[in-house]
């Protein structure tokens, strides 16, 4: 703490956001700093921009990168409470402030439309995909809005009547988003309407708003100059980010306007009246929102910035959309119907059949890709020696146990409630919360979910609770602590769970508990509410299991005692590892002392798996250190009942565990906690060469009989979606552009009638055939005008060369030279007539197996490496 | 006649393969003796020794990439043809020999 000269205090900090302080880092400065009396002041010490700490719009356009130098000065009457807090919020807070904004990989790729669109000389305009997915509608234009259009300019008469209007305007925006917030079942949404919230009331607009009245000006003046300064300045940052936030400010301050002039220039015009492709040059999420989603099949976005909260907003609506696409409003005509392929990255702005053909074909390979699929994703993960593992996800909202659920979870492992209990002003009604986990429970159909109380203290703030300022929150008032103190709020909640529980598998866990009592007083909490729902005849589970996280190292050690209360546990190894290792995770200084794959944490969870499965109790866990796959062999070494795993990632999890085995997995861990350091057991997960799953060459679903494709690009379209159908490839592109590159170099017909595309990438996951046969004979190539009418394709992957299937594929290809074999393989009825003699004659099996067969005999090398 | 050969291709997953199955079929058609080396994906197989190549008359290179050891063939007297033509027209190479 540095006393200053006129008695303020100041602090020297550095900014460890990546991705700069943006609104959502921003807003929480903000409300950390409003809650003192003292103005505080952010100097960025990079450029010398000053600005209010209080502001979000200030601190934002200070223009704070990763790593600038800023100092913050406070003064005022409670300046030494204010440096606390700011300071504490700087050091702990701040590092965490950034949920990263995951984008959608691979957009370097240059976008090449399939061959089959090239072949039907199909115009495309590219983009990048922010929102995966494919949309058709007709074009409707977001013209850029003006602040001036249909809005009254003429000076005000009377100042203090315009003052009233603008706080009245102010205030009413802000409870129109307030309301909205109340509704919002998405946490991006709730995020993005916080940020609105806090930029509707923030002080520099205000201020300004309120200077320009005093100068004389309409309210509605005052709003299109104060939108006009603030979009300008942010609009000239050399940060995209900050760049992008002025259409946020745009957009509330059409709310502003609306309110104080009673119209709503261009953006009430935006009603969607049939499947439409909104095209904008940049959309603020609160417009998106504000759309009729029925209606709204994609969105093109001028704009580049996979990172901005529209596409955040979109990808959890589930929106295709396409950024970056330069002149589209130009390009695209309003009314047309076009088709926004955000899985390949471009917009096809003119209908032909050729395209409806190519999409219509395409919307049922994704649906018969998505059935084959969610067949094995909605099995039991089993390893390849026989052991289930349940693979479960985190949740907290109905919206994402939906998407769990249909990714395969066999239950929501841990649904977090504290997000029901934050960003709002009062505590959330039991019937509000009854309405939720009735939901959780009703989507997943028998199948268990742990729903936690609330979790709050520590980075998680609930104002209604008034829970106090603390030198180590972490150390502090928060999870089960808090309960004794807020016994209605606990109540109110166990109520809604209980009753809740009535309609589907429901379970309890309380988190944070350190000891025996505490988890004894949480049980008879349970024993209480169970009493008044049977004191007022209302009907739940009775039989409602209750566990508890295992976060706090003690409990390893009257594990005796709580499996005799405890139904089951989990553990959360976040908190559990920085109160093991005594670091906090969120410091990059200490960031190297706090590994999961240590040899101490890894003993440590060792001996209370032990233990726990010796008192014959459940244990999963949730956290971090299950949701990365690295440590996948080390979890099923420890003999974990439940890995809790983010939603989308479910069924990657369970493919991961179908090609691991356990006996490998306990060998491992064996090794691993033998291990004196981390950095030796990395080298040990790092050189262990893990089997994986290996497919058959062959499978019926590969063998297509009855093509009715007119031309080569579409056999080989055809084949590809086979592939993608059978997830035996995820890039269609990447396998499609081998084959032509082999079929540039030479003809793949070999005459009779017979092709024999091949290729070698790693785009396919295992080695395959595939076989088509075409009812009507096309021309393989256009010199020779050969007809084929027999299709063999070869797919091997790349860095697969050494092993035996190669023998397979050379074997086949001296085959198709015999006259007996291809008369064979013409005359069969069904695909497994065809899968069925190939393996005989290939001698291969049909088997899916996790053996890789490598060939003692044939020490093959790869001819040129 | 004693005849050596050697097919490759460029990814040397099927025409390779196909090619060396042709020549091996058709050279006995003709009554010839054949022994062809494959340069393919799975490395040289068949190889062709030094008294394979001393002992022939005539060496078939059926490939559309360079023969790897090419040097062996020093003072044999080699056909070179694309690797097509070895499954395409195989009697057309060797009438050709014949002449």
């Amino acid at each position: 703490m540095t006393p200053m000269s006129n008695g303020s205090l100041q602090f020297v900090f550095s900014c460890p956001l990546s991705s700069g302080m943006h609104a959502r880092p921003a807003s929480h400065l903000a409300e950390v700093a409003n809650q003192f009396a003292a103005e505080t002041t952010i100097t960025n010490l990079r450029n010398g921009l000053t600005a209010n700490a209080k502001s979000v719009l200030g601190v934002i356009s200070a223009d704070i990168r990763h790593g600038d130098r800023c100092a913050l000065h406070v003064s005022g009457p409670d300046e030494h409470a204010a440096h606390a807090a700011l300071r504490r919020f700087m050091d702990e807070a701040l590092p965490r402030c950034d949920v990263p904004l995951a984008g959608v990989p691979d957009s370097d790729r240059r976008a090449t439309p399939p061959r089959v669109l090239q072949a039907a000389n199909v115009n495309c305009i590219f983009g990048t995909p922010v929102s995966h997915g494919i949309g058709q509608g007709k074009v409707v234009i977001l013209r850029r809005m003006t602040l001036t259009q249909g809005s009254k300019t003429e000076n005000a008469a009377n100042p203090q009547h315009e003052l009233d209007r603008i706080q009245e305007a102010v205030s009413a925006v802000r409870h129109r988003i307030g309301e909205k917030l109340k509704y919002s079942i998405t946490p991006t949404g709730t995020a993005i309407l916080q940020a609105g919230l806090a930029m509707a009331g923030d002080v520099s607009l205000v201020q300004k708003l309120n200077e320009q009245v005093l100068s004389g000006k309409s309210a509605a003046q005052a709003v299109v100059e104060t939108g006009e300064f603030f979009i300008d300045l942010l609009g000239h940052s050399e940060n995209e980010y900050i760049r992008q936030r002025s259409a946020d400010i745009e957009e509330i301050c059409l709310q502003l306007l609306e309110e104080v002039d009673g119209t709503r220039p261009e953006t009430s015009a935006v009603a969607l009246r049939e499947p439409s492709v909104l095209v904008a040059e940049t959309l603020a999420p609160q417009q998106l929102l504000n759309l009729d989603r029925r209606w709204l099949k994609a969105l093109v976005l001028e704009h580049s910035g996979a990172t901005s909260h529209t596409a955040i907003l979109a990808r959890s609506l589930g929106i295709p959309t396409l950024a970056g696409v330069r002149n589209a409003r130009l390009a695209l005509t309003p009314g047309h119907e076009v088709v926004v392929d955000a899985n390949r990255g471009f917009v096809i702005p003119q209908m032909s059949p050729a395209v409806r053909n190519f999409y219509e074909r395409e919307q049922k390979t994704l649906a018969r890709r998505r059935e084959s699929w969610d067949g094995r994703a909605h099995q039991s993960a089993t390893t390849s020696d026989g052991k289930t593992i349940e693979v479960a996800a985190n949740a907290a909202s109905g919206e994402e146990s939906s998407l769990a659920f249909a990714n395969g979870a066999d239950g929501i492992g841990l649904f977090r409630t504290e997000m029901i209990f934050l960003s709002r002003d009062e505590a959330p009604s039991e019937e509000e919360q009854f309405a939720i986990y009735s939901e959780a429970a009703r989507l997943a159909d028998e199948k268990p979910v742990i729903i936690r109380t609330f979790d709050v203290g520590g980075d998680k703030k609930i104002p209604y609770l008034n829970l106090p300022a603390e030198e180590n929150p972490f150390l502090g008032y928060r999870g089960a602590r808090v309960y004794a103190e807020h016994r209605d709020l606990l109540q109110s909640q166990l109520r809604a769970i209980l009753r809740a529980s009535a309609a589907g598998n429901l379970k309890i866990m309380a988190p944070m508990i350190s000891s025996l009592e505490e988890f004894v007083q949480f049980k008879a909490e349970v024993a209480l509410a169970k009493h008044h729902l049977l004191g007022m005849g209302i009907e739940f589970q009775s039989e409602v299991r209750v566990g508890m996280m295992i976060e706090v190292p003690s409990v390893a050690y009257i594990l005796e005692e709580l499996c005799v209360e405890v139904d089951f546990f989990s553990i959360g190894t976040n908190d559990l590892s920085q109160y093991f290792f005594a670091a906090d995770r969120g410091n990059p200084k200490i960031s190297s002392l706090f590994t999961v794959r240590h040899p101490s944490f890894l003993r440590f969870l060792e001996q209370m798996m032990d233990e726990i499965h010796q008192a014959g109790k459940w244990v999963g866990m949730c956290g971090e250190m299950a949701a990365d796959h690295r440590n996948l062999p080390l979890l099923l070494g420890l003999g974990l009942d439940e890995i809790s795993v983010p939603s989308a990632e479910v069924h990657e999890f369970k493919r991961a565990i179908a090609g691991l085995r356990t006996s490998d997995c306990i060998d491992l861990l064996d090794r691993a906690l033998t291990c004196s350091t981390a950095a030796e057991i990395d080298e040990l997960l790092a050189a262990e060469p893990f089997q994986t799953h290996t497919r058959s060459l062959l499978s019926d679903e590969l063998v297509l009989l009855e093509s009715t494709s007119q031309s080569k690009e579409e056999v080989i379209q055809e084949m590809m979606d086979a592939l993608y159908i059978s997830s035996r490839t995820d890039d269609r592109h990447l396998v499609e552009e081998a084959l032509w590159a082999r079929e540039a170099m030479s003809s793949t017909s070999l005459g009779y009638g017979f092709a024999i595309p091949h290729c070698k990438t790693d785009a396919v996951s295992s080695n395959s055939i595939c076989v088509l046969r075409l009812q009507q004979p096309i021309n393989w190539d256009s010199g020779t005008g050969e007809p084929v009418n027999m299709v063999v394709l070869l797919a091997l992957r790349d860095s697969d060369v050494a092993n035996t299937h190669m023998q397979v594929f050379s074997s086949l290809a001296r085959k198709l030279i015999n006259d007996d074999f291809r008369h064979h393989l013409l005359k069969f009825d069904t695909p497994r007539q065809v899968t069925n003699y190939l393996a005989d004659q290939l001698g291969i099996s049909l088997e899916d197996t996790s053996e890789t067969h490598l060939s003692a005999e044939h020490p093959v090398q790869p001819r040129r490496s | 006649m004693k005849i050596v050969a050697v097919t490759a291709c460029p990814t040397g997953i099927a025409h390779t393969y196909m090619a060396a199955a042709r020549l091996e079929k058709i050279a006995k058609n003709f009554g010839h003796e054949i022994k062809v080396e494959t340069q393919g994906a799975m490395g040289i197989e068949n190889k062709l020794t030094e008294a394979d190549i001393r002992q022939a008359q005539i060496a078939i290179f059926a490939v559309d990439i360079e023969v790897e050891g090419r040097d062996r063939f020093n003072g044999v007297k080699v056909i070179q043809v694309p690797l097509q033509e070895a499954l395409k027209n195989p009697e057309g190479i060797f009438s050709k020999i014949q002449r």
